[in-house]
Order: C-alpha cells, then structure tokens, then sequence
C-alpha cells in the first residue's frame, strides 16, 4: 500500500492538486456539501421509513422524491473522495479511520440498494403502504448509525495516530 | 478588560484545556460539528429548494417547513455547542483568524435571510402555500439561504487550513510524509 500511495502521489493529477493548495479545501468542501444533501435526504426516507416524518405520503412517493438527490449526492461524494484521495495519498490510504470508513460505506451503501430493490419488487404494495415492517424499520435505525459512524470516521482521518494507536499505520 | 484578555481568559478556562488536551475531544467535537452541519444544510436545503420550486410542489410549503425546521434547529444546537467548545480551545487564534470572522458574518447573514423570510415573506403564505411557483420575495430567500450555508461551510473548512500555512506560500511538500511537512511548515511559522 505504501509503494501504491507512492506511485499514486507521483502522478500528474496528484501534484496538480497538492501543488496547487486552495484544491484539497476546495474539494472537501464539495465532499461536505454533498455529506449535507446525503445526510437530508436519507433522513427524510429513514425518518419516513419510521413513521416520524411525512405521514401523509406512502413510503414509495418519499423514495421517488429523494432517492435521486441519495444517489446523485454519493456520485459527488464518490468523485470528489477519489480526487481527495488521488491529491493526498498516503493521508487517506495509510490511515485505520479511511479503511474502517470505506467497510461501513459498503454496508451503508448495500442497505440503500437492498431498500430499493425491495421496494421494486413490491411495487404495489408500497405504493398502497403508510407502515413499514418492523424489520425495514430496523434497517432504518441501522442506517442512521452506519452514516453518522461514516461521518465520524471520515473525520478522524485526520487525527488517525492519535485516536487509533498502534491500530493506525502512521503510528 | 479588552477582546483579548476575554478570548485568553475564555481559552484558559478548565473545559477550553480539556478540548485541548485531551486526546479524544476535539476529534470527537469535530466529528460531531460535521453532523450538526450536515443535518442544518440537509434540512434546510429542502425547504430552500420547495421555496424554489424545485422539484414539482407536491406537498405545501407549510408542511414541508412545518417538519423540517425542528431538525435544523437540532442540528443547529449539535453545531453550535460543539463550535464553541472548539472556538474557547483556541479562542485568541480563532477571534482574529479572517476565514473565521468572515464564516460569522455568513452565519449573521444566514440569520439575517431567515429572520426576514419568517417574519415578512411567509406573512402572505397561505397565497402560495400548495404552489409550485411562490413569489420572488420567497424564491430570493431560498437562493440566499442555500448560497449562505455553503459559504459557511466553505469558509468553515478553511480555517483549518489558515492556521499552518497560508495559500501563498512556497511549495516543497514532501510527498511521502505530508503530516510531518505540514507540521514542520507549522513550526517554523507559528513558532
């Protein structure tokens, strides 16, 4: 990995970003904007999932509305991770924070496919349905935790010796 | 007693050298700041883009706003504890930091754009409230709100790179140990 994050950073594009230093605020501020929009719109499908929120709409009229802003948001934050990533190789690869991130993205992003192809299959009943099954509801909670985890692991990227120890490759 | 003995007396209050001290704190406040942020900018963005209009109107604007707004709120609360435990930890850098006092005139404005829209604007909303267009006055609000929130967040996300080193400086970061240059870079500034 230390010979990849290398190679990586000897790149053209990599020393394009870290040469040029207004980039990697630029594209974190990106990456937090879209963090906001993912976070707002799951948590108006979570939070209609629980029945918290737009009670007055079946669950697959609240999917319809937001789940294109969910995807496009993580097509941003995928774009602009990769870039960060490209910019500051050995920060992002070389950390226990960025690993542990990336295995709670996979099953963060698995349960947003698992829901909607849920929902596809079971097409009219959604459309008719204003409770979700406990276990969606379940699913719901999962979620709501494994993108704050998301959030927080992304975050202690930048403090990975200290928080992780002998855990974290820089340490 | 002038703003800098208050901000040096703020920074050596005992919960100010905690967050400093403590190996866990500001991580954790940082993370946590980053969630508060994320659910005020998710939320909102959604009313601001039902006042816009965008996409089709399918609920009013009342019910929209009339559920969202508790969990800005919330959000807000998370963010504003965990920033002013981060502004006391390091309070004499962070009250003269330009990028700093610039995000607060961004919040003051954000604030401001509100303050407005609940007390003047939304005053004619049972007109447009199941409409898809609502007047210029409300469209206006939306623009500003979302604009004033990602020059919060941008402004935000560039003062941590304002107290080691500025944009100008000369460049000869090694590559394989970022971390240490920027500490050395640091160093040879501050100190």
């Amino acid at each position: 990995m230390r010979e990849f994050a290398n190679w990586l950073a000897s790149t053209d594009l990599s020393q394009i970003i870290v040469t040029n230093l207004w980039m990697i605020p630029a594209i974190q501020s990106v990456h937090i904007v879209a963090i906001g929009v993912l976070v707002g719109s799951l948590f108006m499908l979570d939070m209609r999932i629980l029945g918290v929120l737009s009670g007055d709409q079946p669950i697959s009229a609240v999917n319809r509305r937001f789940g294109p802003w969910i995807w496009g948001a993580i097509a941003v934050l995928l774009v602009s991770g990769l870039l960060l990533i490209v910019g500051e190789p050995a920060r992002e690869l070389l950390s226990f924070s960025f690993w542990a991130k990336m295995v709670m993205l996979l099953i963060g992003i698995a349960i947003v496919i698992a829901f909607q192809i849920h929902l596809r299959a079971n097409q009219a009943q959604w459309e008719a349905s204003f409770v979700a099954a406990p276990t969606t509801k379940a699913l719901a909670i999962i979620s709501i935790f494994i993108w704050v985890a998301i959030i927080f692991l992304g975050r202690f990227i930048a403090w990975d010796a200290q928080i992780w120890g002998s855990l974290s490759p820089q340490a | 007693m002038d703003f800098y003995q208050f901000f040096n007396a703020v920074e050596q209050s005992g919960i100010a050298i905690w967050v400093r001290e403590s190996l866990l704190a500001l991580p954790v406040i940082n993370a946590l700041h980053v969630v508060g942020l994320a659910l005020v900018f998710g939320t909102i963005f959604i009313v601001d883009l039902r006042l816009i209009g965008i996409p089709t109107a399918t609920r009013p604007f009342t019910k929209v706003a009339g559920e969202l707004l508790h969990w800005t709120w919330v959000g807000f609360g998370i963010a504003l504890i965990t920033g002013l435990l981060m502004f006391a930890a390091n309070a004499t850098t962070f009250y003269v930091n330009t990028q700093f006092q610039l995000k607060m005139v961004a919040l003051l404005f954000a604030g401001l754009n509100m303050a407005v829209f609940e007390m003047v604007t939304v005053r004619s909303v049972a007109r447009w409230d199941n409409e898809r267009w609502t007047p210029p006055s409300a469209r206006f609000a939306g623009f500003a709100s979302i604009l004033l929130w990602v020059t919060v967040i941008v402004l935000g996300r560039w003062i941590g790179y304002t107290k080691g080193f500025n944009f100008d400086a000369p460049v000869d970061i090694d590559l394989d140990n970022l971390f240490g240059a920027v500490r050395v870079l640091e160093i040879t500034r501050i100190g």
